[in-house]
């Protein structure tokens, strides 16, 4: 058995002598290229690719989005039939939620949170690879639903028993990202071989599992990211000098513990219900509906925080930044910020209004729903107060997070509309709810999160994007965005009910939903614009000094591209935003005598998280398979649990792994000098 | 660099603004499903609460927002500024903090009580409502109607409401109008004019929600539970409602309508949906029609009073002929054309209504029942049709003993049969 940290440093991994784990087979620690990036512990790669998929499924909910906008734009259109478009809604807020926001959210987790607690890497690189992979095969699960549908519209199942057997012929989802029972379970007695009918086609089957492995991913991550800032901080680095942003990825991640039980606990259920011929949701076999609205929800608004709170987050980090001040009331945002979580589990029936709760908890309800403005507003307040007296400097990711604040304002502020439940009766289910929860999501999430983007993008790559296109794309975004989203308030409060795919002429519906199309459109252009200016900018891009910015946090104080190792000496701080005032003049930031000749211990690759997480994909494409009738599709399952017991039995027993790796000396520890800050635009 | 920062805030203020100029149409306003042209004393509490949230909205949008303006314009960078950073610890001002807690917490009480007040009052029928809306009150059974009892004399009129995937299904237990007694009404609610109603709420497949947003917010249709509102209507006419929970395939067509009458009017009104369907002529094409209804087995669905009595399972025909819409309301049997005309000059507005056009009812008829025969391809998927994945002639879901899969195809011919036989159901 080798101990494989006894070998001398060496300057890059390529410089390593080939190396068998203790199974026999050769680490991938040499590789480069893909093999390098399937196979890679870095949190800082681990990020990027949870930002390609991101972007990805960014674009692919848009362009359900815009399918969604085509069909709504005139009255009584026929573009797609209403299965299709019932899929399509659903998909983009799966998409949106799960495959889009999350992600996003999990790629600054991945490549900042380390670099700013002054850490080498997350506390379980590995486990790390396999929340990735696990989402990357989640989603793939979750969208080859398409490819059945199209495969099914195509009529290439038509000769096959099983397919001519089926009841119900939607491949896609079709039952909503809230899936309500019973449309999305089952009705009347089970069968003899513990089938009972249905509502739905698989395409609820895929669903319930793809969500099911991305939850796994979430918990996974959450629990690497919660060990990561309690045990990795730097020296000094205590939780009250930790940057905003880590604080909000702390709390994101409890919340994702807290709350994605409830939602797998749930998608059991339904799963149990719809294959195995359980009635949890079954109304005519005792079994209540409304359990299901209150297991979702509970998980459901915790995840508007989990998506929210990432972002706000970033906003805290940009605004102090380009403010040139630091951030007003931290205490307060912090405990805000744990406020909101804390309540967010106290909220979930506002969502239930209109589900006959009774008075005294609707009226709970209400009250705690108007509560939780009030951390909300703080935080709004303190972000002022950050501006306020500060020297605001305009670029491209201060445009887009003050752009946040009043997108977010906006949809905070219908939040509170709908707080209050007799209101909240003519807006459930109405446009007014879909305008309310964009302005959050997109206007406040999505805005922030491509601020993140292009505030962090030149440490990402250590190039700069253009500020003149990006500057284009957010003003498209903002314009479209508003056009498209703010006429649905109207539309709403004249009646027009979430979810359906069409509407006629004479409601008065038809002037303001052709306005919202072409604010989609441009919205739309924008987004991709934005992504486009990013990709190409990694590639192709100016490159940058390591602090363009005059930033704050410690990932500043490290070149652009972040060597592999973060930090060649480990960091010891003496204050918060120690970086500011370490840059400044004021020694406010010392390093260890670690590292240097003596080499920083790495991580070994590996392809056993990939693997394991493989095993989703059989499980994933077996189940729904299953409930389609194909024969044998059983055994996928079972082959999908074995390679999954499989991967996490070999990744226990390859060994850890690691190696030494020499860095620059003592000397050449990497303090940044402050770069000419960009002039204001 | 400063104009920069006002064609931002235009990007804010041109949708805002458009959005107000619309706001401020009458037309705009009072559109059929608008929530914001309230006709009955449930839709009227939920919109002055949803009022005194717009007005606290919109004063803390324009205090908070025109700060946010002011910072960001007043503290910009500036050419020539100090360039030493400003360096201080962001511990905020306590004071601050929590001087804007404070009244955070105080605004919101001003929306907390309307709201918990209005939670109560939209709740059910509020007791002071019940001496003049009880049935005894302001029903008056038709001549030759049996009275009421006594202990039903002294309730205010109750109406069950029944939802199916895709249409509902409204019955007056009180006043003997149920589908077990064969007097159900689909889709077509009938209310009196300026009396409490209380709503009773079911489901007998998924979750759908009651919805006229002129009269109530909505209520949803849970199954396996009963929920229950309340309802007033004061203003006569024709409203527009819909099913505002997603059932699945077809729930963008799951509307429904509600026609409010003067009391006097709605006894009346039940007196008729208790009458049989006349008989048909001997030799027409009606009754071809008739005889179709049977064979091709719509009579194992459909009640036709007098005529056919064996179908519960879908819309009573009775008094087809008399509604303004089919399939789930979506199909409108009135003359469109008219229909606009008359919103736009009576004082009535959208409430206003023509009568039911005999041609657009035939052609609706026709296309209703044709498509939904013929609109599954040979391998029974489904094509262009009024409602996917409705019930008629199509019947694999339920697949259980006593209704075995039928898929009815009909000629030309047959259907205009068919259609003129369901004309004579008034």
């Amino acid at each position: 058995m080798s101990h494989d940290t006894h070998h001398a440093p060496v300057a890059s991994k390529l410089d390593l002598a080939p190396e068998r784990s203790d199974l026999g087979f050769y680490r991938p620690d040499r590789t480069t290229g893909l093999f390098d990036w399937l196979t890679t512990v870095d949190h800082k790669k681990i990020g990027v690719l949870y930002g390609a998929f991101a972007m990805l499924y960014f674009l692919i909910g848009g362009v359900e989005a815009l399918a969604i906008r085509t069909q709504l734009a005139r009255p009584d259109q026929t573009i797609v039939t209403a299965r299709m478009y019932n899929q399509l809604f659903t998909m983009h807020g799966t998409t949106m939620i799960f495959l889009g926001v999350m992600p996003l959210s999990a790629a600054f987790f991945n490549f900042l949170v380390p670099l700013q607690i002054g850490a080498r890497d997350v506390a379980f690189p590995r486990l790390n690879a396999f929340s990735l992979w696990a989402f990357v095969f989640g989603a793939f699960v979750l969208n080859a639903s398409w490819l059945f549908e199209f495969a099914h519209l195509a009529g290439w199942f038509d000769g096959f028993a099983w397919y001519q057997a089926l009841v119900y012929t939607d491949f896609a989802p079709a039952n909503g990202w809230f899936s309500y029972a019973p449309l999305s379970g089952t009705f009347g007695q089970a069968n003899a071989a513990l089938q009972s009918p249905r509502f739905t086609g698989v395409g609820t089957d895929f669903w319930i599992i793809g969500i099911q492995i991305l939850g796994i991913a979430s918990l996974a991550a959450s629990f690497n990211f919660i060990c990561t800032i309690i045990n990795m901080r730097a020296k000094g680095m205590t939780m009250m000098r930790l940057p905003v942003f880590t604080w909000m990825t702390l709390f994101t991640s409890f919340l994702i513990i807290l709350a994605f039980p409830a939602i797998t606990v749930a998608l059991i259920e339904l799963m149990f219900d719809r294959q195995f011929g359980a009635n949890f949701f079954n109304p005519s076999a005792g079994g209540q509906p409304v359990l299901w609205q209150h297991l979702f929800w509970i998980f459901g608004h915790p995840e508007v925080y989990i998506l929210v709170l990432p972002a706000m987050g970033i906003v805290s980090e940009i605004l102090p930044t380009f403010s040139g001040k630091a951030l007003f009331g931290y205490p307060i945002i912090v405990f805000s910020g744990a406020v909101i979580g804390f309540l967010g589990f106290a909220v979930w029936s506002h969502h239930m209004f209109t589900t006959g709760l009774g008075p005294v908890p609707t009226a709970a309800f209400a009250l705690l729903t108007m509560a939780i403005a009030v951390p909300t507003g703080v935080k709004i307040f303190n972000w002022m107060g950050t501006i306020w007296g500060g020297r605001v400097r305009f670029t491209p990711p201060m445009v887009l997070a003050l752009g946040f604040i009043w997108m977010f304002m906006c949809g905070g502020f219908s939040g509170v509309m709908h707080s209050s439940a007799p209101a909240d009766s003519q807006q459930q289910d109405s446009y007014f709810v879909i305008a309310h929860f964009h302005y959050v999501l997109l206007g406040g999430v999505l805005l922030g999160l491509m601020g993140g983007l292009y505030f962090w993008f030149p440490k990402i790559f250590g190039r700069m994007p253009n500020a003149t296109v990006a500057y284009v794309a957010s003003g498209l975004v903002i314009l479209g965005f508003n056009l498209a989203f703010g006429p649905m308030h109207y539309l709403g409060l004249a009646g027009q009910p979430r979810r359906t795919h069409t509407y006629h002429a004479g409601n008065g519906w038809e002037d303001w939903n052709l306005i919202a199309t072409i604010g989609a459109f441009i919205l739309g252009i924008g987004v991709f614009t934005a992504f486009a200016n990013l990709v190409w900018t990694a590639f192709k891009g100016k490159p940058c000094s390591s602090d363009p910015w005059d930033g704050r946090t410690l990932e500043w104080s490290l070149p652009s591209p972040v060597p592999e190792y973060n930090f060649a000496q480990s960091p010891v701080v003496a204050t918060r935003d120690a970086f500011t005032e370490h840059k400044h003049g004021a020694k406010r930031i010392s390093y260890e005598a670690d590292g240097g000749e003596a080499g920083i211990h790495m991580p070994s690759q590996s392809w056993m998280p990939m693997l394991a997480a493989a095993g989703f994909l059989f499980i994933g494409f077996g189940m729904p398979m299953m409930s389609m009738g194909v024969p044998h599709a059983g055994w996928l399952v079972i082959t999908g649990l074995l390679v999954l017991i499989a991967g996490i039995w070999l990744w226990a027993v390859e060994g850890p792994g690691g190696y030494m790796l020499k860095t620059p000396s003592v000397a050449s520890a990497p303090v940044a000098t402050p770069s000419v800050a960009p002039s204001a635009h | 660099m400063f104009s920069r920062i006002i064609s931002r805030v235009g990007l804010f203020a041109v949708p805002l603004l458009a959005l107000v100029l619309a706001g401020c149409s009458k037309a705009a306003l009072t559109v059929r499903q608008s929530t914001l042209d309230p006709k009955g004393p449930v839709a009227q509490v939920q919109y002055d609460v949803f009022m005194d949230t717009v007005w606290l909205v919109l004063v803390l949008f324009f205090l908070v927002g025109g700060l946010l303006v002011y910072a960001v314009i007043r503290f910009r960078a500036r050419p020539g500024d100090d360039t030493t950073p400003i360096v201080e610890e962001g511990h905020g001002n306590p004071l601050v903090e929590v001087g804007l807690i404070t009244a955070s917490i105080g605004s919101l009480v001003f929306i907390a009580i309307p709201t918990l007040s209005a939670i109560w009052y939209t709740d059910d029928v509020p007791v002071e409502a019940v001496p003049k809306s009880k049935l005894a009150a302001w029903y008056a059974p038709a001549a030759g109607a049996p009275a009421l009892d006594n202990a039903v004399a002294e309730q205010v009129l109750e109406i069950d409401v029944i939802g199916k995937q895709w249409w509902f299904r409204f019955e007056y237990p009180q006043l003997g109008l149920t589908n077990d007694a064969k007097h159900s009404v689909p889709n077509e609610l009938v209310i009196p004019k300026g009396v409490a109603v209380r709503i009773n709420l079911r489901s007998e497949d998924v979750i759908h929600s009651f919805w006229i947003p002129k009269i109530a917010g909505k209520v949803d249709l849970m199954p396996g539970r009963k929920n229950h509102l309340w309802i007033q209507a004061d203003q006569v006419g024709h409203y527009y409602g819909q099913c505002a929970e997603f059932c699945g395939d077809s729930h963008a067509y799951m509307l429904f309508r509600c026609e409010v009458l003067e009391p006097a009017e709605f006894a009346k009104w039940v007196a008729a949906q208790k009458q049989d369907a006349a008989p048909v002529a001997a030799g027409s094409k009606a009754e071809q029609g008739k005889n179709l209804f049977a064979v091709k087995s719509c009579v194992m669905c459909h009640n036709v009073g007098g005529h056919f009595g064996a179908g519960a399972f879908g819309p009573d025909l009775t008094h087809l002929a008399s509604r303004k819409s089919l399939a789930g309301a979506w199909l409108d049997n009135r003359d469109l054309k008219a229909q606009r005309a008359l919103e736009q000059t009576s004082p009535l507005g959208t409430e206003s209504s023509v009568e039911v056009d005999r041609a657009t009812l035939k052609a609706n008829l026709i296309k209703w029942i044709g498509s939904s025969g013929v609109s599954h391809d040979a391998n029974g998927k489904p094509t262009k049709d009024v409602k996917p994945g409705n019930r008629m002639h199509y019947y694999k879901m339920f697949n259980v003993a006593g209704l075995r899969e039928t898929k009815q195809e009909f000629t030309a011919e047959e259907l205009d049969c068919l259609a003129e036989y369901l004309l004579t159901l008034k």
